[in-house]
């Protein structure tokens, strides 16, 4: 039996304001499983809750309810430092991460694991000039071939992004205000009325890539 | 057999992994590149390979042998050598006598009170031989700190060489250059290639591409792309770029 590789298992996570009368201020929520080693696109707007989303992943932010579920092991239950051997964030910057330590190490899980099985990538810098591009792209698929499993956030503001997007993969999670919109393509992305509002005239421009025989 | 290989290096730093899984091979007599974007690793790469850093996990190996968390000055000593992104220079001694500190072997001729080093006549063409080397013999009397930028980068690296390194690190050396002092420092590189193994840190990628034989792109503390410039430059999206065919 094999586990899937990553199941959010009913998961919810609400911000709070208030003391004593809490109003809630935010709340995501998302349920889905991936079984094997795939390149997920991750889009939506700034504070629609992606980096939350990724910090719950690679256990670095507590739920409010439900689980994640890396390759069988739930990660909040992962010895603190050897939670990015499941799944690791790789920031737009060196960011320290916290944790807040609940419990001591040997009440916890080991990862099982010497090398990440998720790479999550939030949002990386993409400049068409210096070509670094094309590497990233090939380590993402390289990483695929290896079997581990690649989120790769992104919020477009140009016309490349998305064909980024669109060349390297398999499947597209939208994030908005919280929820979660799955797509099995990007035909299927684009077709979403939400994506549609949200990326407006970027869909109609032309992409770099036209005209070039690639 | 390479001469200097990194296998399955790790680093972090309190809970921020710097490194991830590195893997590196320097061959003997060729020009090796490490370029990647700010933050992806790059200088800590260098200052693990060179002994500042201890890894948390890996081995380093020079000529075979395992050279892991040795200190600086015992790989300085076994033939490897290095120059910084941040220049060290002793300003206030001239150019020829910041060499001379650097031979091997001054340091017991400075120990011995009957030694002038100002008369030592083999030091001092060493010291000069060097000099060539790096373009400065006419400035061996000249106070270091009045030196241009980028003569001050070409000391920096005969001081490397003095050393009389089998390996030299190289990091960062158009930093601070202009086209001008880049396209000589080109010229430099190239010359040192026929007598050391290099190994340079470049952010400028159209440097590497003209000096380099092999190159490894570093991002997110890891290798993500690996070849000869040739080969790197067949990526498509290379090709779109500054850098490719393209344009």
């Amino acid at each position: 039996m094999n586990a899937p590789m990553l199941h959010v298992d009913n998961l919810v996570k609400t911000y709070t304001k208030g003391a004593f009368r809490k109003q809630e201020t935010f709340r995501l929520e998302a349920d889905f499983r991936i079984d094997g080693p795939e390149i997920v696109g991750l889009m939506g707007p700034n504070g629609s809750g992606k980096t939350t989303l990724f910090e719950l992943m690679t256990g670095s932010n507590s739920p409010t309810g439900g689980k994640v579920v890396c390759a069988g092991r739930n990660i909040h239950n992962v010895r603190y430092d050897e939670r990015d051997r499941l799944a690791i964030h790789y920031h737009q910057s060196y960011q320290v991460r916290h944790f807040a330590r609940r419990k001591p190490a040997f009440m916890m899980d080991r990862a099982g694991s010497d090398y990440p099985l998720i790479h999550l990538f939030d949002e990386p810098q993409f400049n068409t000039q210096d070509g670094y591009i094309g590497f990233m792209l090939d380590f993402f698929r390289k990483l695929r071939a290896e079997n581990r499993l690649v989120f790769l956030c992104v919020h477009p503001n140009e016309r490349f992004h998305l064909d980024i997007l669109k060349e390297i993969c398999e499947r597209f999670i939208f994030v908005q205000k919280g929820t979660l919109h799955h797509a099995v393509d990007f035909e299927s992305l684009v077709a979403l009325q939400p994506v549609q509002a949200y990326l407006g005239n970027l869909l109609t421009e032309q992409s770099v890539l036209e005209g070039e025989g690639t | 057999m390479a001469l200097f290989e990194a296998r399955h290096l790790h680093k972090r730093f309190g809970q921020q992994v710097v490194l991830e899984e590195i893997n590196l091979s320097f061959e003997e007599g060729r020009l090796s590149g490490i370029m990647g974007p700010n933050g992806a690793g790059k200088t800590t790469c260098f200052n693990v390979l060179t002994g500042r850093y201890k890894p948390d996990r890996g081995q380093v190996l020079f000529d075979g042998e395992d050279i892991t968390g040795s200190p600086p000055e015992k790989i300085v000593r076994r033939g490897i050598s290095r120059s910084f992104q941040i220049m060290n220079l002793f300003d206030e001694y001239t150019v020829l006598d910041n060499i001379v500190i650097a031979l091997p072997g001054i340091r017991k001729k400075l120990t011995n009170p009957m030694h002038a080093i100002d008369a030592d006549s083999e030091m001092q063409d060493r010291a000069m031989d060097i000099l060539d080397r790096v373009g400065l013999p006419g400035r061996a009397r000249t106070n270091s700190k009045s030196l241009s930028y980028g003569e001050r980068r070409a000391l920096e690296i005969g001081v490397a060489l003095a050393t009389e390194p089998r390996l030299l690190f190289v990091d960062e050396p158009t930093a601070g250059l202009g086209a001008d002092g880049t396209s000589r420092l080109a010229d430099l590189i190239q010359s040192l290639k026929e007598h050391t193994t290099i190994v340079m840190i470049e952010h400028d990628m159209q440097f590497l591409f003209d000096v380099a034989d092999k190159i490894s792109v570093i991002h997110w503390g890891q290798v993500i792309a690996e070849g000869t410039p040739d080969e790197l430059r067949a990526n498509p999206w290379v090709r779109r770029s500054n850098l490719g065919e393209l344009n």
